[in-house]
């Protein structure tokens, strides 16, 4: 195990130049996200069309790269998708980082964070973005991550 | 002989403190451990893990209970542990001195058998910006049960409580106030003493944190002049699940128990009961009997050295740290009192704490990443998490220089 297969390229240039990075004017949801135990702070602002699929998505906040780096490939992954679909693909995502599934073709670029199944104590900060991104579907001002710790 | 009276000898020798620490030969992620996490927890000396194991395989019973011989042997090993840390803190006498599971038990104990009685609505506790969540929260909970306040006395950007407001803090509704000694996050030796006076002029209980000075520091708590002094038995190298308050006599007097039981009692009846004196009377049930044991082996191991010892090596330790830390670009460092414990927090331009601590523990150096359990100075400094190294005795400036190194490399992975 050696620190580049957890910050591989692709997570240390998404957290260099997030996508969908800062706030959307024509949001229709949004929710804010906390993970307690370690102070950091999301917010995830959403376009949401007539059928319910995330037409554009941005987020902001002060995050580690992980949490970064899944954020802005989360966003990428779910523009067109309604909340099923994405409810979907975080139950694949959550196995991936768990170790219970190798890498999985549905998660494209999120397969980047497969090796947080060595690092237990950092996979919240994977999730928060999910969770929050759940939030704001649901119409829930806020989420944390203690739940699905 | 105290650590106290000790002459400044020879200086420490950092490689036979660490022969005795037999947690420092491993290695981590392929690499020697680098342990800079000291301010979480200390590590545990041979003789720590030997006396608690030898109290289990050679003396094991319950303590003030039974009269047989192996019962009096707990029950004199466990007491002599009281008498070991009432002289290593400079405790007028041993019954001052109530063990507890740590710092955040001997804090509650005093929020809700001193303060808790006295408080009333519009009251006040004071405690200062810099303050672990032990040294807040208990007051909390006990102002939400009484209508009394909590206010928190400033600190300047360097980290150095801004004593004069403290002073003006101490109004006449004020009826107890708290201060950490050494601040776990900012390294900040508070000036404990001139506190203490300020508080007695007024009349003011005050509370000493003590669990980051103890391990690193002679504590005297006569001298101090406090009245409640805190401090917590894993920090000090001894086992988790120890730790102690020291109180005053008139207060530990004056206080009602905590918790009911056995050990603490003179005569039970359903009529009533009568309770034993202190500090019996706060140590209801089987206490941490073998834990105590180890922490009465932690302060001899302590006091072996000298802490006016440990003091100075930290202390050229630091400096050697903080000349090594200004090379590295875009570091910030959180806390430059003038007089400053070995602990530095930091972040680095462009990189989170916790991708900070995860990197470097990849390269073998642990270091504590987070609010360090210290929300509201996180909220002062405006951010959500720091990276903090915290020294102690037996770290090296080779260790210092490795974390440095370390420090660049991840610098430029992450930039
Ligand atoms: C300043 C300070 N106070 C209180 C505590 C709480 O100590 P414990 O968890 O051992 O009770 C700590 C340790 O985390 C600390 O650093």
């Amino acid at each position: 195990m050696s620190a580049s297969d957890l910050y591989r390229d692709l997570v240390l240039e998404h957290n260099r130049s997030p996508r969908g990075f800062g706030s959307l004017p024509t949001r229709t949801h949004a929710a804010e996200g906390d993970n307690p135990l370690c102070g950091d702070h999301l917010r995830i602002e959403l376009a949401v069309d007539a059928a319910g699929r995330v037409r554009d998505f941005a987020f902001s906040g002060q995050s580690c790269a992980i949490t970064t780096a899944t954020a802005s490939l989360l966003g990428e992954r779910v523009r067109g998708l309604d909340a099923a679909a994405i409810a979907e693909l975080e139950a694949r995502f959550a196995r991936l980082v768990r170790g219970e599934c190798a890498a999985d073709p549905a998660l494209d670029g999120l397969n980047a964070l497969a090796e947080l199944r060595a690092y237990p104590a950092r996979r919240k900060c994977a999730l928060l973005p999910w969770a929050t991104l759940a939030a704001a579907l649901r119409g829930t001002p806020h989420a944390t991550t203690e739940a699905n710790a | 002989m105290t650590a106290r009276a000790l002459p400044i000898e020879a200086p420490l020798d950092p490689q036979r403190i660490r022969a005795d620490f037999p947690l420092l030969a491993r290695s981590v992620h392929g690499k020697p451990l680098v342990y800079f996490d000291n301010a979480n927890t200390g590590q545990k000396p041979a003789a720590v893990i030997e006396a608690t194991s030898t109290f289990y395989r050679e003396h094991n019973a319950n303590v003030s209970r039974a009269v047989h011989q192996l019962g009096e042997e707990a029950t004199a090993a466990y007491e002599a542990a009281r008498d070991k840390l009432a002289r290593f803190i400079g405790a007028p006498s041993r019954d001052e001195i109530v063990f507890t599971s740590g710092t955040t038990q001997a804090i509650n104990l005093v929020a809700y058998s001193f303060a808790l009685p006295r408080l009333e609505p519009g009251d006040a506790i004071l405690v200062t910006q810099m303050e672990h969540h032990a040294n807040i929260v208990p007051w909390q909970l006990v102002c939400a049960r009484t209508g009394a306040k909590l206010k928190a006395a400033p600190i300047a950007e360097s980290g150095e409580l801004i004593v004069e407001k403290f002073v003006e803090m101490l109004t006449p509704e004020v009826k107890l106030a708290g201060v950490v000694h050494v601040s776990n996050v900012l390294g900040t030796v508070n000036p404990v003493a001139e506190l203490a006076r300020e508080c007695r002029r007024r009349g003011i209980p005050l509370l000493v944190d003590g669990s980051q000075a103890c391990p690193h520091m002679p504590v005297d708590v006569a001298a101090l002049g406090c009245d409640f002094y805190a401090l917590t038995g894993h920090k000090m190298f001894g086992p988790t699940g120890t730790g102690a308050l020291w109180a005053r006599r008139e207060h530990l007097e004056s206080m009602p128990p905590f918790f009911g039981g056995g050990e603490m009692i003179r005569r039970v009846s359903f009529e009533g009961t009568t309770f034993a004196d202190p500090p019996h009377k706060f140590e209801a049930g089987t206490p941490n009997i073998a834990g105590v044991v180890g922490l009465g082996a932690a302060i001899d191991y302590l006091e072996g050295v000298g802490m006016r010892r440990i003091a100075a090596y930290e202390r050229e330790l630091l400096a050697y740290a903080d000349a090594a830390l200004a090379r590295v670009e875009g570091l910030r460092v959180f806390g430059t009192a003038a007089r400053k414990a070995a602990v530095i927090s930091f972040l680095v331009e462009g990189a989170h704490a916790h991708d900070l601590a995860t990197l470097l523990d990849h390269e073998g150096v642990a270091v504590r990443s987070g609010h360090h359990c210290a929300h509201p100075l996180m909220q002062f400094y405006g951010v959500p998490a720091t990276a903090r190294a915290s020294l102690a005795f037996y770290n090296t400036r080779e260790e210092v220089d490795r974390f440095v190194e370390a420090l660049q490399r991840v610098r430029k992975l992450l930039r």
